[in-house]
């Protein structure tokens, strides 16, 4: 035989154990061997009929696979799901947090406004590529040492069948899942992040050694960012004690209205008066209409928080509404009816 | 007009479950590998290679199959028969093969009736 069967076999034993290889070899030898004589016998040039049967064949990475049983993908049906999820959460969990944590821990040290967002842009960065990474190595491994020596039977016996009791709540019924407070808290978490963020920025000024706040100077003084800071950590206690109720009542969305109320009203009167950003910040940088309560950014921004904030309102006494209708509705499996 | 890329999808999936048992049958007299592929086709069931000859070990690891070396021929071969188990698997799914047309045959009749 040519060179090219000899390169085909290399190929495709080099992902075969030890143990297997010189009988595999043997076998996919003579069996190549054979169907090349068989093509020769009807006709065909030898080197032709060599070229013909490997092809047939197919690539023999996949001839490996199929003969060690060991797949060709990272991660399988088996094991996506959970990967997705695991992923999903810890990704939504840790990228914010340790973003926002960097970047005001930046902050703390009297660094800028830029190098606390570099730092918290590329911590945000680093720890998602790493968690990204580690995570899909752990399920790749896994893939390859535990699933393959278990067939579905043994993996069923392992995980516990599937039963209703796993499936996932509803979106947007009464209940509080912990998934939606955690995102809840993790925005105002950011809000207040923001707004430490903004507190300290300021630019240098001329060459004198100045600096120029972003923020207007009779907000960087006054009671009220501490005030809606306030705000802020009230409401992450209010969605805390939604999530330990269990679900939300009107009592609660009112309450939720009122503090909805309470940062937003404040916030939109500042945008439109014109008195969140510092003009001497805006002409700083050149572009005087950023601090005008007629100016584009600040119209967008009142109209911004007017919006999400209705929207947020409205949803807590929608879902209220609803956890009053479904509280006696629990599901539970019917006795005596079993999967399988 | 069906679609011929369609078909030959539909056909392959068809055919997956029955190679293991037309090996099982087919093996019940012994036979190396590219033999039992020119048997195969010359039955009207045609496989590749690609599926037969990790096919074949994975069914003797499961049991189902012995092999040996023969080496009195021209170039030396494995030749694997289907064993006790095999058989009796074999004729289970043969059973399981039969009723399933007839299953189909029924539903096919309802249906033009």
């Amino acid at each position: 035989m040519t060179s090219l069967t000899e390169r085909y076999l290399a190929a495709a034993l080099r992902r075969i154990g030890e143990r297997e290889r010189p009988d595999v070899e043997r076998e996919l030898r003579s069996s190549i061997e054979d169907a090349v004589d068989d093509r020769v016998a009807g006709g065909e040039p030898a080197d032709t009929a060599e070229i013909a049967v490997l092809e047939s064949l197919g690539d023999p990475a996949r001839l490996a696979s199929g003969i060690t049983g060991r797949p060709l993908y990272l991660i399988g049906p088996n094991l996506f799901a959970q990967y997705q999820r695991l992923l999903v959460t810890l990704l939504t969990i840790l990228v914010p947090v340790v973003g926002v944590g960097l970047a005001a821990l930046e902050l703390s040290r009297d660094g800028g406004v830029g190098d606390a967002l570099a730092a918290g842009i590329l911590g945000a960065l680093g720890v998602g590529v790493q968690t990204a990474f580690w995570i899909t190595l752990t399920f790749a491994v896994l893939e390859r040492v535990d699933i393959a020596k278990l067939d579905d039977a043994d993996l069923t016996a392992a995980l516990g069948p599937w039963t209703v009791k796993q499936l996932p709540e509803l979106p947007a019924t009464g209940r509080a899942g912990i998934g939606e407070t955690v995102g809840e808290i993790l925005t105002l978490m950011l809000t207040l992040g923001g707004l430490i963020l903004l507190r300290g920025a300021s630019l240098p000024h001329g060459g004198s050694g100045d600096t120029v706040s972003l923020l207007a100077p009779q907000l960087t003084d006054s009671w009220l960012p501490p005030a809606l800071a306030v705000v802020l950590v009230s409401l992450i206690g209010l969605h805390i004690v939604i999530f330990l109720v269990g679900r939300w009542t009107f009592a609660l969305a009112a309450a939720h209205a009122v503090m909805q109320a309470l940062f937003s009203v404040p916030v939109i009167v500042l945008a439109l008066g014109g008195s969140i950003i510092n003009p001497a910040f805006a002409a700083e940088i050149g572009w005087p209409p950023l601090a005008d309560g007629n100016g584009v950014v600040m119209l967008s921004i009142a109209a911004g928080v007017l919006l999400v904030t209705a929207w947020e309102i409205i949803d807590g006494f929608r879902r209220a509404r609803r956890a009053a209708a479904t509280t006696s509705a629990t599901v539970e499996a019917p006795a005596g009816v079993r999967n399988g | 007009m069906i679609n011929e890329e369609l078909l030959g999808a539909h056909r392959q999936e068809l055919r997956r479950g029955t190679v293991v048992l037309a090996c099982l049958l087919a093996l019940r007299t012994a036979g190396y590998g590219y033999g039992l592929l020119k048997t195969l086709e010359s039955v009207g069931i045609p496989s590749d290679g690609n599926t037969i000859y990790p096919l074949l070990r994975r069914l003797e690891e499961r049991g189902l199959l012995t092999s040996e070396w023969n080496t009195d021929d021209t170039r030396p071969r494995k030749f694997y028969r289907t064993n006790q188990a095999g058989v009796e698997l074999a004729g289970r799914l043969m059973a399981d093969m039969t009723d399933l047309a007839a299953a189909l045959n029924v539903l096919n009749g309802g249906e033009t009736r």
